[in-house]
């Protein structure tokens, strides 16, 4: 059963497969409500809903903003492949404790602890969820250097949304030629399944050799590129980033998901206050 | 600028090596999904990461700017892009990973020494993992209230976190860290430098500076000390904010509503000051 599991997801998660999701999660979706709103709002969102949950204990109270983040992420139509991401971190994050703990000798007790933790853990990530996936990767640097995160943070973002596609394509390349010219071992048997994983991540490892050569040449191209046109002088300057940043605007969008957003987390207070 | 010709790299240089160990390290990180766990029994046998690419990358090149890269890379390619950002947890890992590819970067003086490109490599890891695993169960402490008294979770959580970090360093340590290293940087020593721009590393160029300098010790230890403190925040944070206790007599919840005005007020003071910022730039 377990062996027909992975060997499941083995075929389903091949780098083609990959490639696909998360190009659809970065470039897919620039037409939902989420995407729509100003980035500096979801990160403020993202502020709340990311650190208050840790402190707050009450079953109810963090069902309701369950409940609201959960309704965020299907706004932001997230990607199939994130949200399959998403449980397997809860329960390596959680569910996992449960089991063990009942072998310690927990009981009853031991759940709604647990649970709590859960939820919590699903509360912050499903928020996260919802802001970077749900944004486009150049609004989300941009808010990010709004708040004045370091430049190469937010460059960063934005090199890797371009640059990730064409990097798995030329690992995939690579990876292919060798097994070309390559002779895997027979996949019989215990020992010879065995034989054929550690030829496959070897072949990984050995991979990465030449891409290393590949994308050092690059990066030199792109740093030489971005010299040229005085990246490191434009980052530091205040002008440059006012004409840069002037595409974030509040609009009446952003006050109506603010407003529901507290409305409601506002309703979840008084409901666990009350009972 | 003597200092800078010493080192011999210059800052376009040190934003190449940045990008690319962000680039080669974050592609690493996303591989690694795909990379089937086995489970045999509650052993489990995961690629838990391709370190070796920043590990070496950081003992042929500027240490620091490989370890940055390394961390960047992993949470810009794999948490951000796949949306697995958790957060607060996130900085402690990007703590970890640049102290851990730091420090044994450093510990190389010249990387055609085998045996000591391969004990840094796994002291490295070792570093990492360990930091790793005292920052997971300071979470789980504080994350689950009343943490000893719910039963068989403290024994439970020492074990597992105790249990992977074997696991991880005996396995991922040696096979994913410690080999791939040994075999990667004696390779790509003195032909990866000129793709660069720059002479490759020898044993001369670092004499002049203790191993492990004290500034860098210190800001390790402060560095770690941030890691457990992100994690540690939620505790302090249940007697800051224990609002259901407060809320029952009218101080209280006069005082938990002056903290959210304070807080909102924070807000939109910075808002409006960083447009001035932006506006009153010429």
């Amino acid at each position: 059963m377990l062996e027909k599991l992975s060997e499941n997801l083995f075929d389903k998660l091949s780098i083609d497969f990959l490639r696909n999701q998360v190009l659809k999660n970065a470039y897919g979706n620039n037409d939902t409500v989420i995407a729509a709103l100003d980035p500096r709002i979801l990160l403020l969102w993202y502020l709340f809903f990311g650190l208050v949950p840790w402190f707050m204990d009450n079953v109810a109270l963090l069902l309701g903003m369950f409940f609201l983040v959960a309704v965020t992420t299907r706004l932001a139509k997230i990607a199939p492949l994130v949200l399959f991401l998403f449980c397997l971190g809860i329960f390596s994050q959680t569910g996992y404790l449960l089991i063990i703990s009942l072998f310690f000798g927990g009981n009853g007790e031991t759940v709604l602890p647990l649970l709590i933790m859960t939820l919590k853990v699903a509360v912050v990530s499903l928020a996260s969820v919802t802001v970077f996936s749900g944004l486009d990767p150049d609004r989300l640097a941009n808010g990010l250097e709004w708040f004045g995160c370091p430049e190469r943070f937010s460059f960063s973002i934005s090199f890797g949304y371009r640059m990730l596609p064409i990097l798995m394509e030329e690992f995939q390349n690579i990876l292919l030629s060798y097994r070309l010219r390559g002779n895997a071992p027979r996949k019989e048997g215990i020992g010879g399944k065995v034989k054929w994983l550690v030829y496959q991540v070897k072949v990984i490892i050995m991979a990465f050799y030449p891409l290393m050569l590949n994308t050092a040449k690059r990066s030199r191209t792109t740093v030489e590129a971005l010299e040229i046109k005085g990246y490191r002088y434009a980052s530091q300057n205040m002008a440059v980033k006012r004409i840069r940043l002037a595409s974030l605007r509040l609009g009446q969008k952003d006050f109506y998901f603010v407003g529901i957003s507290t409305l409601w987390t506002a309703a979840c207070f008084w409901m666990a206050w009350q009972f | 600028m003597s200092a800078k010709k010493n080192s011999g790299i210059t800052q376009s240089q040190k934003l190449m090596v940045f990008v690319l160990t962000m680039s080669l390290y974050g592609l690493a990180t996303l591989i690694t999904e795909l990379i089937p766990k086995f489970q045999v029994g509650i052993v489990e046998f995961s690629v838990e990461y391709f370190l070796f690419i920043p590990l070496s990358l950081a003992m042929l090149f500027d240490p620091l700017s490989a370890a940055l890269g390394a961390s960047t890379g992993e949470l810009v390619f794999s948490e951000i892009m796949l949306g697995q950002f958790g957060g607060l947890g996130e900085l402690e890992k990007f703590l970890t990973v640049t102290i851990g590819v730091y420090i044994a970067g450093r510990l190389v003086r010249d990387p055609k020494n085998i045996k000591a490109v391969g004990a840094a490599a796994i002291l490295g890891v070792i570093l990492q993992q360990f930091m790793g695993t005292v920052v997971d169960i300071v979470k789980v402490q504080t994350a689950v209230s009343e943490f000893e008294a719910v039963p068989g979770l403290p024994e439970s959580v020492f074990f597992t976190e105790g249990f992977a970090f074997l696991n991880d360093v005996l396995f991922s340590g040696i096979f994913f860290c410690m080999l791939p290293t040994m075999y990667l940087v004696p390779r790509l020593y003195g032909k990866i430098e000129p793709l660069l721009g720059m002479k490759p590393r020898t044993a001369e160029d670092k004499n002049q500076e203790p191993v492990i300098p004290a500034k860098v010790a210190v800001l390790s230890i402060i560095g770690f000390a941030a890691a457990i403190g992100a994690e540690y925040l939620a505790e302090s944070g249940f007697q800051i904010i224990d609002w259901e206790a407060s809320w029952a007599e009218s101080a209280g919840a006069m005082g938990t509503g002056m903290l959210v005005a304070a807080v909102i007020a924070l807000i939109v003071i910075f808002w409006m000051k960083r447009n001035s910022q932006l506006r009153s730039a010429a």
